[in-house]
């Protein structure tokens, strides 16, 4: 077994580097090339204009608070709605589970708009509704701020921060709460004193990964914060590239090369923060059901609560959706609108045959891809827990390297890369760019999984006979069901709806969903976008689905 | 179904559509294929009538202008072009001819084309890119709309304007010095209207594509944008203001790749693209504004607008525009 | 099957320090034998077992089970876990909480490809031989501490394993199950002609279920032998105290004399058993174990190895009393029939065969 795992962890460090070093080396070089290509005269003045620029400290200032706050907001939210989920006798808990992924599987622009139409300040849906309340008449909630950003994108990132920490609570081993209880500890008392604090890697986990996505993201900073002229980092750099036909990637690259250094630090101290605590073993042998909290009289007021938060914060913007695709044009909900209603945009897109053909690829790309990522994260997450050498704190970074570069700039990484290989303009680019790039969305919840799986379990079965690939098979794997199936459907919803990669990668032939959304979006059409997005929103539940009942199937643990 | 009847339809006229020399049209069928790279949308329709006509495969790839010159760049620095005919602002086509990205041609079908759309023997300009100000007509009577650019820093149009960003927007800034270049009288007068306009406090977004959508809505009452979106967005109470001054606009260029694996079929391609029949059908779907003579888009008014193109700017001019804007804006 | 340990040394690194939890361990472990660990927790008992079955890689040493040669640093053979053929009960008895008790037991065959009617015959005869027939298709997370415990013992059994290791499998259980699965393993490890590896902190554990008890300490075998033996005639004061509890008192030689050696302490004069090995001025530890301490009231005596002294303390424990005589300035643990007369605060005399007067070196 020592033998096999010091020959694991050189290979998977070498794939991983592989695929994720590669497009940043890239854009490495072409950040000190001169010219627009990789590989140009030595230059530092990328970097000087890059760093120079007078505006950058208000800028860092800016992200600081909308990257904090946004992580804040998706890890609150998704403690809650989890908590709820695994741990109390709440209601409808099907329903919760559908509602924490949602935002998962809506294009990020889409959301961001749906929330523009809500909530900007002229004539945005709900500021409309509550100026009907006396008093309120001269009300303008303003979605074009920080704190409409912050909102925004909290609830983008929920899903993730939701899917990581759902499987920590419901395997949470109930003795440690019952132990509390019994020292006198109050429910609220245990909550604060034993279950946060024991969950504290998964929360951190959570926590962090918002940190990076929010810091490379691009949907909520340009639709909603260029129009409120707030920027962030993201939208600088599309700034700072996108004045002139010459878009400079090299000079992104540059800016975003301090994003990078910050996600690798983050990822740093987070490990630093865990490395003591990830020892924390929550499954026992002497078995893992949680006993549920019973919430008695709040059993439906609670339920009112979350139903109707979770009403405004994510149904009601699939509504809009629903909404935008269906009118003939941008128009707010009236007698006239409700009469115009067609299925006009529907039709259209789909007699078109690249949407049905990206439809198509991008189904393959979210099974197969997510499928060959989630078993790729199962090995990168044993070496990152199981071994936790230095190496496996290696590998750990080279798992987000992609993911932390902003996403505009990591996409010309890698058709940098991909060009030098026969591979360039095949569906494949698409494939192995998505799972180098999304990769700690299996490996997160799948080192969450693995932290809660005692060893014992696993030697035992090197005991009894078992080599490494029957331990895996028949002992890690299904207990890991729960990180797994959380892991494919973050990967799987991620690929149907990825843009940033496939806007550069893709071509005739492979077209996926994202771009013809990103061909409506630029053309203005919200419509065809509109219904496209709900179409993609039905194949990813679908998907959701599936991977629910497949994993409730091979979960064998009895009741 | 619709198809069908395009492919049905293009059979019969084919002979009479347009008459390409049968040596180069043998030969681009020998090739069977054409690879056309190109930042304009909604041109599927075009590309069908193409196959069907000249039963080659044309296959058309669509790159944002903001990724296509690194794209094709790249690529072609690889030695891995795939493209058999570009198609983009002329700026960038005037950067990759720079770059030897591009090979001579000219066309037969662009014979009758004002002159100044050919100023070398490689790019052919074809259209513009024209920018107007388009107005929801539920909310601003014809006659309140602005008569002249200047109309725009009247305060009555204060937090009701939406435009793409000046500090960002190369397109955007083009059109602003073009402004200064073909309009105003003075550069005073020029500045005078930017403050303006700036003191109205427009709205900003990334480009042209989100501009419309907030005046469909009524949550902005004017854009600065294009009047095509009259027809793609059809329909939406949108018009245009028709100016006494002109419309100006970025000109769009096509041109055949220098590392072609298909050049007789891309020649025969950009023969197909240039004809008027190919031009009034981009006119008429999707409103572009095209330079085959006697072609308009079907917009009311639109055949009497003067619409002219815009210098291209250097990178540094834009850049150091775009700066200026960002003060006059007062943005970050 | 016998095993042999060489040399064998194992080394963590944790923050900056080195721990020896294996200290150049050289041990052999006879066939068919109960064998026990025994040693204060942290003192590399479980590494050592760990390494035995594959479970650590030693920094160096060589380890056989029988002619098999399962590692060797020298000649770089390092044979995996799965391939050692080895049986285990861990001390978390590491169940598989996603299958029932079947399969839970009918793993360790199910990996050497058994036909399935012949798992299913030895899986039930294993369970019958750890009572747990028809437990079957329990779930294996609704079973109580001692069903858990004796289907692990089930599983590590099921494949007639050459050797089966035990680390602390005890240490979950009430106390009164422990004793009982303590008497219970012996005779089924008995009946079995099997060569047991059983690890444990308990003193009483290990003297009652053992036929060879090894005792450990700081990554070292202190001392080896047969239960009885080790208590009686240990030669190292750690393994005297840590075996039973004893008043160790520090002692001088004075003279070796024909039957016995004599020693000096703050008590008086000693007589004890003779260790041939000792010169006069030898600085020693005197260990008298209480439950050879003879009391006795009455004034003062001149005999050899009779002492005065004040009872301090006495506790009724039941089966005797426990309590403390004062002595000078000494205080002596001592042991008396629970019929005993003597009481708190008498004057009594203790009386120690010079055979039970136990020199031991520090
Ligand atoms: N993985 C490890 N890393 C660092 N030190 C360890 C590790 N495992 C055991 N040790 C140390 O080695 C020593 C022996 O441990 P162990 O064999 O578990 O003792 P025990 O006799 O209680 O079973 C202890 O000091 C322990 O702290
Ligand atoms: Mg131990």
């Amino acid at each position: 077994m020592v033998n096999k795992r010091s020959v694991l962890t050189p290979a998977l460090i070498a794939l991983v580097g592989f695929l994720t070093v590669c497009p940043v080396v890239m854009l490495i070089f072409g950040s000190f090339s001169t010219g627009l290509g990789a590989f140009g005269e030595f230059t530092l003045d990328k970097y000087i204009q890059g760093y120079t620029d007078p505006e950058l400290g208000g800028i860092i200032l800016n992200t600081i608070i909308f990257v904090l706050g946004s992580s804040f907001v998706a890890t609150g939210l998704a403690l809650l709605l989890a908590y709820l989920n695994t741990r109390t006798d709440i209601p409808f808990k099907f329903m919760f589970r559908i509602i924490s992924i949602i935002p998962m599987m809506i294009p990020h622009i889409l959301f961001s708009v749906s929330w523009v139409l809500l909530l900007n300040p002229s004539n945005g849906l709900i500021n409309l509704f509550l100026r009907q309340i006396p008093g309120l008449e001269n009300l303008a909630i303003n979605i074009y701020s920080l704190p409409g950003m912050i909102l925004v994108e909290g609830l983008l990132d929920l899903p993730i921060a939701y899917l990581i920490l759902a499987p920590a609570m419901a395997s949470f081993d109930i003795s440690l709460e019952e132990s509390s209880k019994v020292c006198g500890g109050s429910t609220l008392r245990t909550l604060f004193r034993v279950t946060l604090p024991v969950l504290r890697p998964a929360i951190l986990a959570a926590f962090i990964l918002s940190l990076v996505r929010s810091l490379a993201s691009f949907a909520v900073p340009s639709v909603i914060g260029m129009p409120g002229r707030i920027y962030v980092l993201a939208t600088h750099i599309y700034q700072s590239i996108a004045t002139g036909f010459a878009a400079d990637f090299g000079k992104a690259a540059a800016i975003g090369m301090s994003v990078l250094a910050t996600s690798i630090t983050l990822i740093y101290v987070y490990r630093y923060l865990t490395s003591e605590s990830e020892k924390y073993v929550t499954i026992s042998s002497r078995g893992y059901r949680p006993s549920v909290i019973e919430l008695k009289g709040a059993r439906y007021p609670m339920f009112g609560l979350v139903g109707i938060l979770s009403m405004i914060l994510i149904v009601l913007p699939v509504l809009v959706l629903l909404y935008t695709s269906m009118v003939p044009y941008s128009m707010i909900p009236s007698a006239k609108a409700f009469s115009m209603m067609s299925w006009k945009h529907w039709i259209e897109v789909i007699n078109d045959p690249i949407s049905l053909l990206s439809l198509k690829n991008s189904v393959f790309l979210g099974v197969f891809g997510a499928t060959l990522g989630v078993t790729l994260s199962i090995f990168v997450a044993y070496v990152i827990v199981k071994v936790r050498s230095h190496a496996s704190g290696l590998l750990e970074s080279l798992s987000f390297l992609s993911f932390s570069f902003p996403g505009i700039v990591i996409g010309v990484g890698f058709m940098w890369f991909f060009v030098r290989t026969p591979l360039y303009a095949t569906i494949w680019t698409l494939l192995i760019g998505y799972i180098a790039t999304y990769l700690p969305y299996g490996v997160r919840p799948l080192t969450s999984a693995f932290v809660q799986v005692h060893s014992h379990l696993e030697e035992s079965s090197q005991v009894c006979g078992a080599g490494p690939f029957t331990t895996m098979r028949r002992i890690v794997i299904p207990l890991l069901i729960p990180g797994i199936v959380s892991g494919w459907i973050l990967m799987a919803t991620m690929f149907v709806r990825e843009l940033t990669l496939s806007v550069v990668l893709s071509r005739p032939g492979t077209e996926v969903l994202a771009v013809q959304i990103f061909r409506f979006a630029e053309d203005g059409l919200w419509g065809q976008l509109s219904a496209l997005g709900i179409m993609m929103i039905i194949i990813s539940t679908a998907l959701v689905l599936l991977a629910t009942l497949v994993g409730m199937k091979f979960k064998p643990v009895e009741e | 179904m619709k198809r069908l009847l395009i492919v049905f339809l293009a059979l019969i006229i084919v002979p009479s559509a347009f008459a390409a020399d049968s040596d180069l049209v043998q030969k681009a069928k020998a090739e069977g294929q054409v690879s056309f790279y190109a930042n304009m949308t909604a041109i599927a329709p075009i590309m069908d009538v193409f196959n069907a006509q000249t039963g080659l495969a044309g296959k058309y790839t669509r790159i944002s202008t903001s990724k296509f010159l690194a794209t094709v760049l790249t690529e072609y620095q690889a030695g891995k072009l795939m493209a058999d005919v570009l198609q983009a602002p002329l700026p960038v086509m005037q950067m990759l001819k720079a770059k030897g990205v591009l090979a001579p041609y000219t066309s037969a079908s662009a014979a009758d084309y004002p002159a100044w759309t050919r100023q070398d023997d490689q790019i052919q300009t074809f259209g513009i890119e024209y920018v107007g100000l388009i107005y929801n007509k539920e909310l601003v009577k014809a006659a309140d709309a602005p008569k002249r650019y200047e109309d725009l820093t009247d305060p009555r149009w204060k937090n009701k304007i939406v435009m793409a960003n000046p500090a960002s927007h190369a397109t955007t800034i083009s059109w602003l010095v073009g402004l200064k270049e073909n309009v105003f009288k003075s550069e005073d007068k020029w500045m005078e209207f930017l403050k303006g306009l700036a003191a109205n406090r427009p709205m900003l977004v990334k480009s042209f594509g989100p501009t419309p959508a907030p005046v469909e809505s009524g949550e902005k009452h004017i854009a600065i944008s294009m009047p095509k979106y009259i027809i793609t967005k059809a329909p939406a109470p949108l018009d245009w203001a028709r100016l006494e001054q002109p419309l100006m606009g970025t000109p769009r260029g096509i041109a055949i790749s220098s590392s072609a694996k298909n050049p007789n079929a891309a020649k025969l391609f950009m023969d197909f693209w240039l004809t008027k029949k190919a031009m009034a059908k981009l006119s008429a779907e999707v409103g572009e504004y095209v330079l085959a003579p006697g072609v308009f888009p079907p917009i009311d008014g639109m055949d009497k607008a003067k619409v002219i193109p815009i210098r291209t700017l250097s990178e540094k001019e834009i850049s150091s525009y775009g700066t200026m804007f960002k003060k006059i804006f007062k943005l970050h | 099957m016998e095993i042999k340990i060489t040399n064998l040394s194992k080394y963590y690194y944790s923050g900056g320090k080195t721990i020896k939890a294996l200290d150049n361990v050289s041990l052999s472990i006879p066939a068919n034998r109960i064998f026990t660990l025994l040693g204060p927790s942290g003192c590399g008992k479980t590494t050592l077992l760990r390494c035995i079955v594959g479970l650590e890689a030693p920094d160096t040493g060589e380890i056989k089970i029988g002619e098999d040669t399962v590692l060797s640093t020298e000649e770089n053979i390092f044979v995996p876990t799965e391939n050692r053929g080895l049986g285990m009960v861990f001390q978390t008895y590491a169940i598989w909480p996603h299958m029932d008790v079947f399969n839970n037991v009918a793993y360790p065959l199910q990996t050497r490809k058994v036909p399935k009617d012949v798992i299913r015959s030895k899986v039930e005869k294993t369970l019958r031989f750890v009572q747990l027939e028809g437990f079957e298709d329990r779930p294996a997370t609704k079973l109580s501490g001692g069903q858990q415990q004796r289907v692990a013992l089930a599983r590590a059994l099921v494949a007639e394993p050459k050797v089966i290791l035990f680390d602390e499998p005890l240490s979950n259980l009430d106390a009164k199950l422990r004793e009982e699965t303590r008497k219970d393993l012996r005779i089924f490890l008995t009946e079995l002609q099997i060569t047991a590896i059983y690890v444990t902190h308990d003193r009483i554990e290990a003297l009652s279920l053992s036929d060879i008890v090894a005792v450990m300490n700081g990554g070292q075998i202190v001392e080896m032998g047969e239960p009885r033996d080790i208590y009686l005639n240990s030669n190292h004061r750690f393994v005297a105290d840590f075996i039973g509890r004893t008043n160790l008192i520090e002692a001088k030689v004075t003279a070796q004399e024909e039957s016995v050696t004599k020693v000096d302490c703050a008590i008086g004069s000693f007589a004890c058993r003779k260790r041939a090995d000792l010169n006069p001025g030898d600085n020693v530890t005197l260990c008298l174990r209480p439950e050879f301490i003879r009391l006795k009231r009455g004034g003062a005596s001149e005999a050899q190895n009779v002492f005065n002294g004040q009872i301090e303390s006495l506790v009724f424990i039941g089966e005797a009393f426990e309590g403390e005589i004062k002595i000078r300035e000494s205080q002596i643990f001592i042991k008396t029939e629970p019929d005993s007369d003597i009481r708190v605060g008498d004057s009594a005399n203790f009386a120690v065969d010079p055979d039970h007067c136990l020199l031991v070196i520090r």
